[in-house]
C-alpha cells in the first residue's frame, strides 16, 4: 500500500527498508507506526501518551487508505520502551478500540529513534 | 462482502484475563480463516489469578490455557501457525524448550523468541496466530 500522507512514507524519509503496508488477500500488514507528523515526517517524540495518540492517529491514516479502519484491527503488537507505561499506554489505548477491542500484547523493548511507542498491526482490509 | 471478525473467548470465564482485569484487548480475534490471539500468562484457571512459578511450570500452563482458548474457538494446538515467545530472560531459552517438545510433538509451527521486560514478575508470555478450525 502507499503512504495516505507524505510524511508517513518511512522509505522515502528515512531510508527505511519497508513498505507502509502490504495487503495480503483480506489481511493488511501495517508496518511499525511511530508518532511522526503525517505531513511532515518529522519525529514527534514525547511522553508515551502524545506518542501513543499521534502513532493511533498515523495508523488510523494507513488503515483507511488500504480500505480498512481501527474497527478491523486484528491483532495489535503495542511496543513500549518501559514496562512502567503500562497503564498510561491503556489509558489512550481504550479511546482508540472502545468496542470489541483487537487481540493485543505489549512487548516492552527498545524502539528506533528513541520513540516510546510503536504500533505494529494486523487488520482486516 | 468483507470477511467477518468476531471475537474469540474461552470457555472457562477464569481465563478471560482481559475482562477480569479490565484489559482493552479481546482474548483472541478470528479474521477468516485465522485466528489471532493475544499474549497470554500463565493464569489458574480454577481461580483466574496469575500462576507465577518456574519456567516449566508458566510454559506449561500458558500453552494448557492456550489449547482451551483455541479449542473453544474450534482449533487447536495443531493448527497453530506462528508463536511469538516472550521470555524475561534468554538464559531460560531450554526450560521453556523442553516443554515446548512436549506440547509440539511433531511439525511445530514458527516461533520467534525474544527476551523482553513483562508484567508482574511473570517469566513467560505466549501468542499465536492460528488456523481457524
Amino acid at each position: 500500500m502507499l503512504p495516505p500522507r507524505p510524511g508517513l512514507d518511512m522509505a522515502a524519509g528515512y531510508g527505511w527498508v519497508q513498505s507502509t503496508a502490504i495487503r495480503a488477500g483480506e489481511l493488511v500488514f501495517v508496518s511499525g507506526v511511530v508518532a511522526i507528523d503525517a505531513e511532515s515526517g518529522e519525529r514527534l517524540n514525547g511522553t508515551l501518551t502524545s506518542e501513543a495518540h499521534r502513532a493511533f492517529r498515523n495508523l488510523r491514516l494507513v488503515l483507511e487508505a488500504a480500505g480498512s479502519s481501527l474497527e478491523r484491527l486484528v491483532q495489535v503488537r503495542a511496543m513500549i520502551y518501559d514496562r512502567i507505561e503500562y497503564d498510561a499506554l491503556n489509558r489512550v489505548y481504550r479511546q482508540y478500540v472502545p468496542q470489541g477491542p483487537p487481540a493485543r500484547t505489549v512487548w516492552s523493548v527498545r524502539i528506533i529513534d528513541a520513540f516510546k511507542v510503536q504500533l505494529d498491526a494486523v487488520a482486516l482490509a | 462482502m468483507p470477511v467477518a471478525r468476531e471475537i474469540i473467548e474461552p470457555k472457562n470465564e477464569k481465563l478471560n484475563v482481559s475482562r477480569n482485569f479490565n484489559l482493552p484487548h479481546s482474548p483472541g480475534i478470528r479474521a477468516g480463516d485465522l485466528i489471532f490471539l493475544s499474549g497470554m500468562l500463565s493464569t489458574d484457571p480454577h481461580t483466574g489469578e496469575r500462576s507465577p512459578g518456574t519456567m516449566a511450570h508458566e510454559t506449561r500452563q500458558t500453552l494448557t490455557n492456550m489449547r482451551h482458548l483455541l479449542e473453544s474457538a474450534g482449533s487447536s494446538l495443531e493448527r497453530v501457525v506462528k508463536l511469538n515467545v516472550l521470555l524475561y530472560d534468554m538464559l531460560e531459552f531450554e526450560n521453556m524448550n523442553a516443554v515446548f517438545k512436549q506440547f509440539f510433538p511433531v511439525d511445530p509451527p514458527a516461533r520467534t523468541v525474544c527476551g523482553v521486560q513483562l508484567s508482574a514478575g511473570m517469566k513467560i508470555e505466549i501468542e499465536c496466530i492460528a488456523l481457524a478450525g
